[in-house]
């Protein structure tokens, strides 16, 4: 907490809380404590002060008790010399100047200063006030004052329902008026509603607007409170309302409308100009709201989140952002604002020349209907996703750099990189490789484009239709910055795509990739269940198999292989009710059998008490259920003491007189049976499979065609065993389909089991 | 000797939800409806409490439908087009609550307004004392235009407001919370996914005792067996203690069992299928007695003789209770 700010918001609300109770004590002496106060037409009376404190002021000698509670919580000034903390101080002032600023607009409604009069002016739409508004008495010019409860309603439900994003509270006056209206125009554009008020030197951002012809009133978004800084209350009186309306909250509860408003309202206010005592009070009042407060001038920064959900206090010095213009300094600054809040942007529509949907992904795009490839046989295609920096992250800037394909004859390839950089609050360096893989879906999606494989491998071919359409280079960015934002909001803040053709460029990201590419592998590899606090459950299956559930874990993927440890902590990140939840470790049971109390008490949770104990490691006790999904079957083979891993893609018969339909059976459903288990077929490779029964050298049987698909991996795997010719001993369907032959083979082989102990 | 029954004991209990409000509580209703209570699998008496009874809703719509069997046009013909004559109809028929279920269209083809709407349902209240469920036309976009004018105009009255879906959900909870009605949540048969939207649908701040949920199912002889495990499961589950599915469940066996072949279908099917109506009636009956079977709280009919056989079964079924000790 800077002390300056401290300070002044202090100063600020010390001399705004005396300055209304001076008031009330003049308007109770001139118009006795019976007098009518109210807001027009609410049913929330004065709604900050209702919502705060409880109390229903109805009467001048009700707003009493309100200002003695805003005297309570003020502070001294802190002195120049004791270094205490003021954080505490600081958010009191600030609700006692919000208290004292709602009383003094609630007087001026009593004196018939507010609305605040604005001769020649008429309001798109806004609070109605039958006399001044009567054509009778000539129609009085006024700003709108509080906002009523029908559009509260209105826009209420928009904000509670996603809508509309946020508003955005903004006091003072811009830089010119162009700045103003561009700052509100931007606003607009992404639905934020603008609440308008206070001044610099008298000008107020309402009379820029004004003398450009902006329309202000409800019907353009933008609502003028008054060209005082105290008007700006009526924003946090909206704010209040919204919680007691659509959060079921009660007058009084204080604390939970300001969590209400922290998590659910993305508010803040944008201190356009000179921020005098008054401004920081107020600020200090709208940080109690979650709100932060973003300021175009020098001032300190509170940049440590806590109250707010990220930083409090920003100062973004308008001359000083970076821009070719004011314009672009405006627009700039308007998004520093959504960053800071962490309001999401969503873009609703794929923007392409050709049409868009999961329809298209499986399309194929031959050869003679090709316009132009990247990667493939004769040219190189990789794909690179990386995270960076929030402020070295243009959202939604596409770059192509270097030549475009209009040059390639028909049917010929080209070299291509394709580089995302994202960035995003609870983005982690984890999730790259997870949303790189996306690329190959998203871009797909797009109808004539045909892309395989992935990072330095990649293969995308574009096709004459969607070429003639006018799909280009660049729309792979469009395509992507679209979709990251769509699917992966909640991670993905911005998006920014550069497409590399230039070839000496293209060689240098192409080394870039692949170092990172490498780093990926050595992280996985590193990944072991021993360095994390957490496995995940999977129970997207649940729906056929009720009371399956996957434990995921570093080193034991799902058994459908299509979910391994990262892609569920992305997916908990993305949808933390979803089908992906965090099972806490707890406390170590059995190392060797992988029993820990957090898996054990989630597998009975997880299968509504059919299992009881989980063990990762053994296929002879507890092993893990299936669904369905999996792979590969491994079974006990008793006569051989080791096991048979059966592929879904073998339809011949095994060693246990079964093929993989029959066995099936057995292995799915949710069942525990010993000796039978569903897996990934990665997890065959794993340190992890069935350690505890003697790991991959209990393999006896394996269907050929996971021996060829995995031939690499395996081979490492025989490695690391201490048996490099381990996978020639493993018998498969080519020579062995019966227990007798299994034997022999073994036998023959001198396959390992023969001399390991009896696995039960 | 004597037998001991073996008794199963549960710890959790599904949640008591009350809906219409009397006006004394800021609402028109004559009488209220409470569901869910129950500390035991469906009629398991000796096993636990079961303290309200499964209810049966009528379906009606704000004007005669496009779609529905000529033998319910028939049954209604003098209070279809009438919303208000027919829930006066549906109520006198014996249904514990009234389902309003909204028209995309109005009977000018045209798009059903918010002003219509709020017509039929102020109608509907005016014209009955049971409680009311509002069911929007079912895209999202005038579900969310009809339903938020309603839950303005009607605030106070503990509506259920339907029907909220895991992609259209927001709008619907954020009317229902600010105007103090109920929202059913309808997810596809899956206990996850139903699960999921009462999380979310909560985690927007309505309490739980304000949600409903439909688990969806099929009729009689087109997936029953399927619909009955899910509600089953999601019973079990909230007997089990798990909070986020001890939310009473509203099904709609008359809209399933009416889309059925055997019912919707009067010629060209075999002799042996019997008579047209009596065989219609008994596919919705059976299709709403497995489902209360199974754990719902409310089932929506839209035939008057099978209310009655429904709420007969309900009676017999509730009537054992005398016999425990």
């Amino acid at each position: 907490m800077s002390r300056y700010i401290a300070t002044r918001a202090i100063r600020g609300a010390n001399a705004l809380v005396r300055e209304a109770e001076l008031m009330l004590k003049r308007a109770l002496a001139e118009k006795g404590g019976a007098q009518k106060v109210a807001f027009p037409n609410t049913a929330y009376y004065l709604p900050l002060i209702y919502g705060m404190t409880g109390v229903a002021v109805e009467k001048l000698e009700d707003l009493v008790p309100v200002i003695e509670h805003a005297k309570r919580l003020l502070h001294p000034v802190p002195s120049e010399k004791m270094w205490t903390p003021y954080l505490g101080e600081t958010l009191d002032s600030g609700m006692a100047t919000l208290l004292a600023a709602e009383t003094i607009e609630a007087i001026r409604f009593v004196y018939g200063l507010q609305p605040e009069r604005m001769p020649g002016f008429t309001l798109a739409g806004g609070t109605a006030y039958p006399e001044l508004d009567s054509p009778n008495n000539g129609r009085v010019g006024h700003l709108n004052g509080p906002i009523d409860d029908i559009q509260l309603r209105s826009w209420g439900i928009q904000l509670v329902d996603g809508r509309m994003p946020g508003f955005a509270a903004i006091v003072g006056a811009a830089k010119s008026n162009e700045v103003a209206v561009k700052i509100v125009r931007e606003l607009q554009k992404r639905n934020i509603l603008c609440f308008l008020s206070g001044n610099v030197n008298g000008r107020s951002i309402i009379h820029q607007l004004i003398e450009e012809g902006v329309e202000l009133g409800y019907d353009t978004y933008t609502v003028p409170f008054g060209t005082d800084t105290i008007s700006a209350i009526y924003a946090l009186g909206f704010a209040t309302r919204s919680a007691l309306t659509f959060g079921g909250l009660k007058a009084g509860q204080a604390r939970e409308i300001l969590l209400y408003n922290r998590e659910r309202v993305f508010a803040f206010v944008l201190a356009l100009g000179e921020v005098d005592d008054l401004k920081y009070a107020a600020a200090a009042g709208a940080i109690n709201f979650g709100f932060p407060v973003i300021a175009d001038t020098v001032i300190p920064e509170i940049l440590p989140t806590g109250v707010t959900k990220y930083e409090h206090v920003v100062s973004m010095p308008f001359n000083e952002i970076e821009g070719a213009d004011d314009l672009e300094r405006a627009e700039r600054l308007v998004q520093k604002c959504i960053e800071v809040r962490g309001v999401k942007v969503k873009v609703a529509e794929v923007p392409v020349p050709v049409p868009y949907g999961s329809a298209f992904e499986g399309e194929v795009v031959r050869k003679n209907d090709m316009r132009v490839e990247f990667g493939g046989k004769h040219s190189r295609c990789f794909e690179y996703l990386y995270m960076a920096p929030n402020d070295e992250v243009v959202d939604g800037k596409v770059e192509v750099i270097g030549p475009t394909f209009d040059h390639i004859e028909p049917q010929g390839h080209m070299d291509m990189g394709i580089i995302v950089k994202v960035a995003g609050r609870q983005m982690q360096e984890d999730f790259e490789p997870v949303l790189e893989r996306q690329i190959h879906y998203f871009i797909n999606g797009a109808s004539g484009i045909q892309h395989i494989g992935q990072r330095d491998i990649a293969w995308i071919r574009i096709s004459n239709n969607a070429a003639e359409k006018g799909f280009k280079l660049e729309h792979f960015g469009k395509i992507l910055h679209a979709r990251y934002h769509s699917d992966f909001g909640a991670i993905v803040d911005k998006v920014q795509v550069t497409i590399i053709t230039e070839p000496e460029l293209l060689q240098q990201w192409l080394a870039k990739a692949r170092a990172a590419y490498d780093y990926r592998n050595r992280r996985l590899a590193d990944l072991t269940d021993e360095k994390v606090e957490e496995f995940y459950s999977c129970t997207l299956c649940q729906s056929f198999a009720p009371n399956h559930v996957c434990v995921i874990s570093p080193e034991r993927l799902g058994l459908c292989g299509a979910y391994n440890w990262l892609d569920c902590k992305a997916s908990y990140n993305i949808n933390p009710t979803g089908p992906n939840q965090p099972i806490k470790l707890g406390k170590v049971i059995d190392p060797v059998k992988g029993y820990w109390t957090g898996t054990n008490e989630y597998a009975k949770i997880g299968s509504h008490g059919v299992v009881q104990e989980v063990s990762m490691y053994s296929i002879m006790e507890n092993p893990m259920t299936a669904c369905g999904c999996f792979e590969c079957i491994v079974m006990l083979i008793p006569e051989a003491n080791g096991v048979m891993v059966v592929s879904r893609e073998d339809p011949s018969m095994t060693p246990a007189g079964m093929t993989f339909s029959t066995l099936a059976g057995i292995a799915g459903g949710g069942l525990q049976t010993p000796g039978v288990m569903g897996v990934g077929k990665y997890f065959l490779l794993s340190p992890k499979f069935i350690s505890a029964d003697g790991g991959f050298k209990r393999v006896v049987w394996m269907s050929s065609i996971l021996k060829e698909m995995m031939a690499e991996e395996l081979k490492k795997v025989a490695e690391r065993e201490g048996d490099p010719d381990l996978i020639d001993k493993i018998a498969d369907e080519r020579h062995v389909t019966t227990v007798d032959e299994l034997l022999v083979w073994l036998e023959e082989h001198q396959h390992p089991v023969l001399s390991m102990e009896p696995m039960f | 000797m004597p037998v001991e029954v073996p008794k199963e004991k549960w710890p959790g209990s599904v949640r008591t939800i009350t809906l219409g409000a009397l006006p004394a509580e800021g609402g028109t209703r004559k009488r209220v409806v409470t569901v869910g209570g129950e500390t035991a699998m469906p009629f398991m008496h000796f096993e636990g409490e079961i303290p309200y009874p499964p209810v049966v809703a009528i379906e009606i719509k704000d004007r005669k439908p496009d779609d529905w069997s000529p033998l319910l046009l028939e049954t209604w013909r003098d209070v279809i087009d009438d919303p208000a004559q027919w829930a006066a109809a549906a109520e006198e028929a014996g249904a514990d609550l009234i389902v309003l279920a909204l028209s995309l269209t109005n009977r000018d083809g045209n798009p059903t307004t918010p002003e219509e709407a709020v017509a039929s349902v102020k109608a509907v209240l005016a014209a009955t004392g049971v409680p009311l469920i509002v069911f929007g036309p079912g895209q999202a976009e005038a579900d969310n235009a009809l339903l938020v004018a309603v839950s303005e105009a009607t605030k106070g009255e503990r509506l259920a407001l339907g029907i909220c879906e895991d992609k259209n959900y927001r709008t619907i909870v954020a009317t229902a919370m600010a105007n103090g009605h109920l929202v059913t949540a309808r997810t596809p048969m899956d206990v996850n996914l139903a699960k999921q939207l009462n999380i979310l649908i909560s985690d927007m701040g309505l309490p739980l005792d304000r949600i409903l949920m439909d688990p969806t199912t099929g009729a009689l002889g087109y997936g029953i067996e399927y619909g009955f495990s899910v509600m089953e499961r999601l019973r079990l589950a909230a007997l089990q203690g798990d909070k986020m599915t001890q939310l009473p469940m509203i099904v709609t066996p008359g809209f399933e069992a009416w889309k059925a072949k055997e019912s919707k279908v009067g010629e060209g099917v075999p002799k042996a299928w019997g008579d047209w109506l009596n065989r219609a009636i008994n596919w919705e009956t059976l299709t709403a007695m497995t489902l209360v079977e199974s754990g719902a709280d409310i089932v929506v009919l839209r035939h008057p003789e099978s209310v009655r056989r429904v709420k007969a079964a309900i009676d017999e079924l509730m009537a054992a209770k005398a016999f425990v000790s």
